[in-house]
């Protein structure tokens, strides 16, 4: 699961997948600007089958946050 | 074909073109009232899907007013061909857009005359400064209002304050020749508001068009593309059996063919049913089915619920022939290129088939759901133009009466006695405000019969029909079969009190092989005389299609000199006796 996250990130970000990890923010990825951080939501969502609130969406400051917010959506990460 | 691509697909997809060589080119400027990102992206993947390079411009979020009013802008800077001015009702309305009843109703019909005049303004401005096309949309109407149901007693309430706004505006802007208004609320309404406009979207960014629908947009803003750079198709060519009627004539035979009022024929009625209003709009039908000729056209003729008939077809290939190979021979007798074509057919096969021997011709996948032809028909965007001509709506008699003279023809035994019993008769016109968006519309759509293939927008013909130093004529063609209406167009530049130069020579495929060009040249040559010029410069420029052209000024008498040719205004011309001229 947390493959297709991270290719997922990688795809909307336009960056090689091997440069998502947990810790990656868009302080570390150029590419992350505000507005595709809405795409990326959006995308998130689709994928996913998920919802998220306006709370859930505003927390996210890394990889992780989404991570944690996708488990809390039911969204199982084995690692 | 995908039935649906992610705003982040076209995103992906758009990063990859760069580099790539395209036919043709646009340059598209897009300014908003609110985030708008993405949308150029979609559109550069659509236009290259369509061999154009798309070069975007995206305006500041909500700069539009600058971008606009300062006349060095850096939008004005990128000269766009086209502009989508892309407005919102919360955004003109401000706090009126939650309170308009903070206002009387006298007061609000004022606020809705000033954001009127406001708009026309900058509308105005923009014209001023930019030969760009202008498209701007038209205002949502938001569902919800403080007074529910009370709305539809309330004297010019908040939902009659937008219906007002946009019916003013249509109005207003039908005196702006290069500037069109698309029509957003209709948009709204065709995916509905809760689909278009997404709350989180607008919290997070400001954005009003909500990202899944971003690419939905971008595809109706693709018409305009269509019709600006004059690619629209101009005639579909159906297969028969199970997709004009279900079953299979061959097998089923008349009476158990599927079409009529039950389902499933009445979803092929649907069908013929929109099939013909396009056909009345300027379309031209066409046939290319694997059949008994006999049992093809007993149903086209004796079904008694078959919309289209045989005088709605300008051709059919009913036959039992290679598809491709009858696709070509309906091009030719058309005079049409493949390009122009929309094929319809139910078998997969046939259309695979179709798309890698003609990939120019349009093959659109249809379901094996004939309840969704009539949906699939009326999505494509493809023959979109930007004003329908009085010749757009007679085209399919144009071509009845076409086939009428090909007749006349095969009975004649030589092609001077043909040319003689056809009564010709040319009508001569300078350029004025009824034929200029004629004029316009033939430089963007002729191919064959074009010397220089120069495409012109309406305000280039308008701008030159003012310059005194060009002469911008037509010329409307009529015969003993019917009018063809305006078909030729002439350009001459006259700078030179010496030497005229023709900037632009062209006949519509329909009106070829006539000899009206020379009649048309000839008043060209006497306005000349009349000016004591001393010779006609003209130039052919080959393409891929003008080939019919090619022999043209020769056969005049003009004389090749380098790269140009010339022809001495001493020399006396011959023009065809029996083509009547008038000059109006």
């Amino acid at each position: 699961m947390t493959e297709k996250l991270y290719n997922l990130i990688a795809k909307v970000l336009n960056v090689p997948a091997s440069e998502i990890n947990d810790e990656s923010t868009p302080e570390s990825i150029e590419s992350w600007t505000s507005f595709n951080g809405y795409v990326l939501l959006y995308e998130l969502e689709t994928s996913f089958n998920v919802k998220f609130s306006i709370d859930e969406a505003m927390d996210v400051k890394n990889v992780a946050d989404i991570k944690r917010h996708l488990n809390n959506h039911g969204v199982v990460f084995d690692d | 074909m995908n039935s649906k691509q992610s705003l982040s697909d076209f995103i992906s997809k758009s990063r990859k073109l760069r580099g790539k060589k395209f036919g043709k080119k646009i340059k598209i400027g897009i300014l908003s009232s609110f985030t708008i990102n993405g949308l150029s992206e979609v559109l550069q993947v659509k236009c290259a899907e369509k061999n154009i390079e798309c070069i975007t411009y995206v305006g500041g979020y909500n700069q539009y007013n600058q971008e606009i009013l300062n006349n060095k802008s850096n939008f004005y800077k990128f000269s766009p061909n086209i502009t989508f001015l892309i407005l919102d009702t919360r955004s003109l309305l401000g706090e009126f857009f939650y309170n308009p009843y903070s206002l009387s109703a006298s007061e609000r019909k004022d606020f809705v005359n000033d954001k009127v005049k406001e708009i026309l303004n900058l509308v105005d401005t923009f014209c001023k400064n930019t030969e760009s096309k202008l498209v701007l949309t038209n205002f949502a109407l938001p569902v919800y209002s403080p007074y529910g149901i009370a709305e539809s007693k309330t004297d010019y309430g908040f939902h009659d304050m937008i219906v007002d706004l946009n019916s003013k505006l249509k109005e207003s802007l039908k005196e702006f020749n290069s500037v069109y208004l698309f029509d957003f609320l209709l948009f709204v309404l065709k995916y509905g508001e809760k689909h278009v406009f997404d709350f989180q979207n607008f919290f997070f960014g400001d954005i009003k068009i909500s990202l899944d629908f971003i690419p939905n947009f971008a595809t109706e803003l693709m018409s305009y593309v269509i019709g600006v750079l004059g690619i629209s198709k101009k005639c579909i060519v159906l297969d028969l059996d199970n997709t004009l009627w279900g079953g299979i004539i061959g097998e089923d035979g008349l009476e158990g063919i599927q079409l009529g009022p039950q389902p499933p024929g009445n979803s092929y009625m649907e069908f013929q049913k929109i099939l013909k209003s396009l056909s009345a709009r300027g379309i031209i039908l066409a046939i290319n089915s694997k059949n008994n000729l006999e049992d093809a056209l007993n149903v086209i003729s004796k079904h008694p619920h078959m919309i289209l008939r045989e005088k709605d077809f300008a051709c059919m290939k009913i036959n039992w022939n290679d598809k491709v190979q009858n696709m070509k021979e309906i091009a030719f007798e058309l005079n049409i290129g493949d390009d122009s074509m929309v094929f319809f057919d139910d078998d997969p096969v046939n259309r695979e088939y179709m798309r890698m021997n003609l990939p120019d011709v349009y093959t659109p996948d249809l379901p094996s759901d004939s309840s969704q032809y009539a949906e699939i028909l009326q999505s494509i965007n493809e023959f979109s133009v930007l004003k329908i001509t009085k010749e757009d709506s007679h085209r399919s008699q144009m071509y009845l009466q076409q086939k009428k003279r090909k007749e006349l023809e095969k009975t004649s035994s030589n092609l001077d006695e043909f040319l003689k019993t056809l009564n010709l008769h040319v009508t001569i016109q300078k350029s004025n405000n009824f034929n200029i968006p004629r004029i316009s519309q033939l430089t963007l759509k002729t191919n064959q019969f074009n010397l220089t293939t120069k495409r012109y927008q309406e305000e280039d013909i308008r701008k030159f029909s003012n310059d005194s130093k060009m002469l911008v004529g037509c010329a409307q063609i009529e015969d003993k079969f019917g009018d063809n209406g305006i078909t030729g167009v002439f350009v001459v530049e006259k700078n030179n009190p010496d030497e005229w130069i023709l900037d632009t020579f062209l006949l519509s495929c329909r009106v070829m092989g006539r000899e009206v060009e020379k009649s048309i040249l000839n008043y060209v040559i006497s306005e000349a005389r009349k000016s004591d010029v001393a010779r006609i410069k003209a130039q052919y420029i080959p393409t891929k299609k003008n080939k019919p052209i090619e022999e043209f000024l020769p056969s005049c008498g003009f004389v090749k000199k380098k790269d140009h040719w010339i022809y001495n205004l001493d020399k006396p011309f011959k023009v065809p006796e029996f083509i009547k001229v008038d000059v109006r």
